[in-house]
């Protein structure tokens, strides 16, 4: 398809300001009279505050909130599900702390350096709880209860065994599966907590406007939720409350809800009338959000030809002390696995259960780069046992073209339009020299060589054709300007990746105007219409979606007006983006000289008072299609010291339609590397002796790949398909360029050494440890002791 | 569950790295004699700043909270890298990363140019000094072993009195020295190694941008095959960096086979003292102590072969 902006390299219009360091985030916002914010955050793991003195603070001039200065209103601060499926048990600020660094009070004061003097006056006397860190021990009777009552929707439930919610799912007779299978795999798995470690700590700035309203910037990937959350906690109409779109410094999933700095600065500025600045520091950001730890159960039975029967997962997730997103994370768990390969038959057993431990979100892939990562293990196992090549296994079991797709959770499915999955597996196998693999376990010497392959995907959006737990919709604005340009207006929040100019190349695809006529407004809630979120790499799909029928909008009514003035009719009319005018052109084809530029047409509608050319576009994606990926990694394993490195790293993707080749090659680079560190490196461990992360907060203590980690060759190419429902044949990217990142790292550290890991991260330290374990193995048998 | 009355702002309380959030005294002398003069004022209630690369982290963090900071880094008189017959001399202001620029250090003391240029990042060692790195006393100090295993030499310097401390007398535990209250290092002073010499630095890192789980220095001087002189040094496997004498001494006047490599290896194990923490545990950082010792060991032998 000949395309003038589509799948073409431009330069991002944001870079200049971002690479000059003039782009403005949360953090950069400065408002006369403003006040400093610090919160004073519990220091034990589990405890009730019995008395709390705020005198000196306030002496010293302070404004303080504690618990009782925020409204009696338990929420959760993440507003994607359904109401009837979401699950409530947050207070804005708590005199019953469930995990070190739960906030209790805060303070705001015209200088940071006397916020913290008055945070460190404030005395608290606390009764000290016994807390629960492991959560199979927290379903255990009479272990301490974190949570007595919670809500579900509007209706209070008790919580029971510290378990928060539950999701069981059964499709087919899985134990007739069993009998009907050759062989049968069991395997427990473990994964790590991990932190985001995104560049911009959570911020909020919030003004109080004189009408009693407010106006909000900070860090979010949803400026309406952020805006129905503080209404439904403070009671202001919604109305009266702006939330200001602005460029984030990443999230991975960690603002998906409305981060708690956001209603503290809330309450503070309301007390204060002021403006209030709530910055966090980047330890105390790691105290904010992290990911789910799970634990996996599988049992899969397959038969000697290598068809896939049935299967078991049992998953318990530890979603620390409150619930964002635990539920809808229980579904979508379950549909990555039965996504990934063809079962007659499933059971899932899914329970999430409250530790006292920091509340785990949404983190990139939403529990697919896990899953996935137990499900390409044992695929890969199966193949080894039953002697069939690993990918033609995986070619033989794929859920593909044609087959029912889980896009989140058993709510929310379409049918698969478009699939790439054998292109990549055929092609990512020919680029690693797949054949010339080494055997697994067979190699001698201190260092040694594995490949290893892995595939997944993830959804593109929550959309379906019916209405699931998961709301999902979007909207654009569009509107022509006198000079020919346009301008876009959108609530949908651009991450860093890209998101705004893929939707700025879509319009100006559409319309046939110059990229850099195509102005991205900045937006807040009070000038857009509706986005949910900017999650489940819905970015360029379901806001692309919009952009592109906004444009089409526009398109027809340029194509009516330009049929007055060239005497045509409007659906012979066509457009070509002329380079030399910088204009689109509307022309009627073979009369030559009946054309007029889209600016000229504007300018007249101005002067003829024909008014303002503009569409509003408000759009629910019809479906979640997926976007696949196929994962090739060779590492050099050092069996002195347990140290792996990447060696080389062959990564395919069919996205659909490739919108910018650049930045999307850039979200597989970046996948690896976060592959690479939640598999060999990031583990959020918890001290049993103080509750708290071993780190305690510091990235000096919580490691990530830097540069030199980064494996000198990473070959990346696009499988290129045409995915019907997307905007130009596009899907979504951001998480599928990670998901089967873990596995096929893991896979291949087992085709080096011969020992399989099934606890994450795989450290050199526990390379090292299983690799003198079977040393000693193999000298008895040796000895033949 | 304990009743019992707990005014406890915790440590997260106290955190903030967005300033500095201790209140202190700043002192700029703009000479060594100034300097001294506020140190002997003050004693320990000052502490010294060069690079700041540990201290201000350490006041953001609330593990120093000193009344005064003297800073050294408008004496021009400790900012100077001088060479001659018997060795190179530092003075406490010089930046890590000038040293790790200078060809004589490249040339001549490889196991301190590899373990400076394995620091943190540029940036970082655009600020931090050497003498900081090691009056800092952090048993990962990674410029530590390969001083201990050149022989450095210390100028401490006080209102009074001027001493020469050998490197190996100078760590006496994580964060203590053999520094007065009142003393600076204004200098170090590396001699040179043996003619025909070999150094080298390793260390096993988590990421590349990272302090040491285990580091090493070792210099071997050969005399045909049999080792005429050797010096081991280890970093962050015991409270303070250390030189193995045990290993030195056995190794000495014997040749570099697979036998004595594996009695040396053992010795190593046996003579340090690791620790569980965040970084690694005391079990890897044992066994990979005996693998870097190899490794060093063997690079050396290559060079000596390749000569």
């Amino acid at each position: 398809m000949n395309s003038n902006f589509i799948g073409v390299k431009t330069p991002r219009k944001d870079a200049l300001a971002k690479v000059t360091g003039r782009e403005k985030y949360a953090y950069d916002i400065y408002l006369p009279g403003m006040l400093y914010a610090r919160v004073l955050k519990s220091p034990y793991p589990h405890a009730r505050v019995k008395k709390i003195d705020v005198s000196r603070a306030v002496e010293m001039g302070a404004i303080v909130i504690t618990f009782k200065d925020v409204p009696d209103v338990m929420f959760n601060p993440r507003l994607i599900s359904t109401p009837d499926t979401t699950y409530k048990d947050w207070r804005v600020l708590t005199d019953n702390p469930r995990y070190i660094g739960e906030p209790i009070a805060a303070v705001a004061a015209e200088s940071e350096e006397l916020a913290q003097r008055a945070l460190e006056s404030i005395e608290v006397e606390y009764e000290v709880l016994e807390p629960v860190l492991d959560p199979i021990e927290a379903m255990e009777e009479g272990k301490p209860k974190i949570h007595e009552k919670i809500m579900l929707g509007n209706r209070e439930i008790v919580v029971e065994r510290n378990i928060a919610c539950r999701l069981e799912i059964q499709e087919g007779d899985v134990e007739e599966a069993f009998r009907n299978s050759d062989l049968i795999i069991e395997r427990t798995f473990k994964t790590n907590k991990c932190y985001h470690n995104q560049l911009e700590p959570k911020v909020a700035v919030v003004n109080p406007e004189p009408d009693g309203g407010l106006t909000i910037w900070c860090t979010t990937q949803s400026i309406h939720n952020t805006r129905l959350l503080i209404s439904e906690i403070f009671s202001i109409p919604v109305s009266r409350i702006n939330v200001k779109r602005l460029p984030i410094g990443g999230s991975f999933g960690s603002s998906i809800q409305t981060n708690i700095v956001v209603p503290i600065a809330v309450a503070l500025a309301l007390k204060a009338r002021r403006p209030v600045r709530l910055a966090y520091t980047k330890e105390e950001d790691m105290y904010e959000h992290s990911s789910f730890q799970m634990i996996f159960k599988f049992k899969i039975g397959v038969r000697k030809d290598g068809k896939l029967t049935g299967g078991y997962m049992e998953n318990i997730m530890d979603i620390g002390a409150h619930q964002i997103q635990a539920y809808p994370l229980l579904g979508t768990c379950a549909g990555w696995w039965v996504s990934l390969y063809k079962l007659q038959a499933v059971k899932y057993v899914g329970v999430a259960v409250y530790t006292n431990k920091i509340p785990a979100c949404a983190y990139r892939g939403y529990g697919n780069p896990q899953v996935t990562w137990a499900v390409e293990t044992i695929m890969d196992e199966i193949a080894e046992i039953l002697n069939i090549d690993p990918i033609e296994l995986r070619l033989k079991n794929y859920v593909g073209e044609g087959d029912i797709f889980w896009g989140q959770g058993p709510t929310v499915k379409s049918i698969i339009k478009s699939c790439g999955v054998e292109e990549i597996l055929r092609k990512g196998a020919e680029l690693i020299g797949w054949k010339n693999r080494p055997r697994p376990g067979e190699q001698k010497g201190r260092f040694r060589r594995g490949v290893g392959m892995a595939r997944g995907y993830h959804t593109s959006s929550a959309g379906s054709p019916i209405p699931g737990q998961v709301i999902d919709y979007t909207g654009a604005i569009l509107k022509v300007n006198e000079d020919g340009s346009v301008d876009y207006i959108t609530a949908m929040v651009d991450q860093g990746g890209g998101t705004l100019e893929a939707h700025a190349k879509i319009i100006a695809e559409e319309l046939c105007i110059p990229l850099e006529k195509v102005n991205i407004v900045q937006a807040d809630t009070q000038t857009t219409i509706y986005d949910v979120c900017t999650h489940a790499s819905r970015g360029v799909y379901a806001g692309g979606g919009a952009a592109l029928n906004a444009a089409k909008q526009v398109k027809k009514k340029l194509l009516e007006l330009a049929a007055r003035v060239l005497d045509a009719y409007p659906h012979t009319l066509k457009i070509r983006y002329d380079k030399e005018k910088k204009q689109g052109v509307i022309y009627v084809e073979g009369a030559d000289g009946r054309e007029i530029t889209i600016g000229e047409l504007a300018t007249l509608a101005r002067v003829k008072n024909w008014g303002t050319i503009a569409a509003v576009e408000t759009y629910r994606p019809p479906a979640c299609p997926p976007h696949f990926t196929g994962y090739f990694v060779e590492v050099l394993v050092d069996t002195e010291t347990g140290i792996v490195k990447p060696t080389r790293v062959v990564i395919g993707a069919d996205v659909g339609r490739v919108i910018n080749p650049d930045l999307a090659e850039g979200q597989l680079h970046g996948g690896f590397l976060m592959g690479w560190s939640r598999a060999t490196i990031e583990d959020l461990k918890y001290s049993r002796e103080t509750g708290d992360i071993e780190c305690r907060g510091f990235i000096t203590d919580y490691k990530m790949p830097t540069v030199m980690e980064t494996p000198t060759e990473i070959q990346t190419f696009f499988v290129e398909t045409f995915e019907p429902t997307g905007p130009f044949g596009a899907k979504g990217l951001g998480e599928g360029a990670q998901n089967p990142a873990i596995a096929a790292i893991a896979n291949a550290i087992y085709n080096a050494i011969g020992v399989r890991f099934y606890e994450l991260p795989i450290t050199p330290e526990k390379i090292l440890e299983k690799l003198k374990e079977k040393e000693k193995i193999e000298l008895k048998i040796v000895e033949g002791v | 569950m304990s009743q019992n009355k707990n005014i406890n702002l915790g440590y997260i309380n106290l955190f903030n790295t967005h300033i500095i959030p201790v209140k202190f005294n700043y002192h700029a002398p703009q000479t060594l004699e100034e300097a001294l003069n506020l140190l002997n004022k003050l004693k320990d209630k000052a502490r010294v700043i060069a690079g700041g690369t540990d201290l201000i982290v350490d006041m953001k963090l609330r593990r120093k909270e000193p009344e005064h900071v003297v800073s050294l880094n408008k004496i021009r008189e400790l900012d100077y890298i001088t060479v001659d017959s018997l060795g190179v001399k530092i003075g406490a202001i010089v930046k890590l990363r000038k040293i790790e620029k200078e060809k004589i250090i490249r040339e001549r003391f490889p196991a301190l140019y590899e373990a400076l240029k394995s620091m943190a990042s540029i940036q970082v060692r655009n600020m931090g000094t050497m003498v900081g790195n090691i009056c800092n006393a952090s048993p990962a100090a990674d410029t530590a072993p390969p001083l201990l295993i050149y022989n450095a030499t210390l100028t401490a310097k006080s209102l009074n009195n001027e001493r020469k401390i050998p490197i190996e007398e100078f760590f006496k535990a994580p964060g203590k020295t053999a520094l007065k209250e009142d003393e600076l290092v204004t200098e170090i002073f590396i001699p040179y190694p043996p003619q025909d010499s070999h150094s080298t630095f390793l260390k096993i890192t988590r990421v590349g941008m990272d302090l040491s789980k285990v580091s090493i220095a070792v210099l071997t001087k050969f005399n045909g095959s049999i080792i005429e002189d050797i010096r081991i040094a280890l970093g962050a496997v015991a409270p303070t960096p250390l030189r193995i004498r045990r290993a030195e001494e056995f190794l000495k006047n014997k040749p570099l086979t697979e036998e004595n490599l594996k009695i040396v290896q053992e010795i190593v194990a046996k003579e340090i003292k690791p620790i569980t923490d965040v970084r690694s545990t005391e079990w890897y950082r044992r066994e990979v102590a005996k693998v870097l010792v190899k490794d060093a060991l063997m690079k050396c032998l290559e060079e000596e072969g390749g000569r």
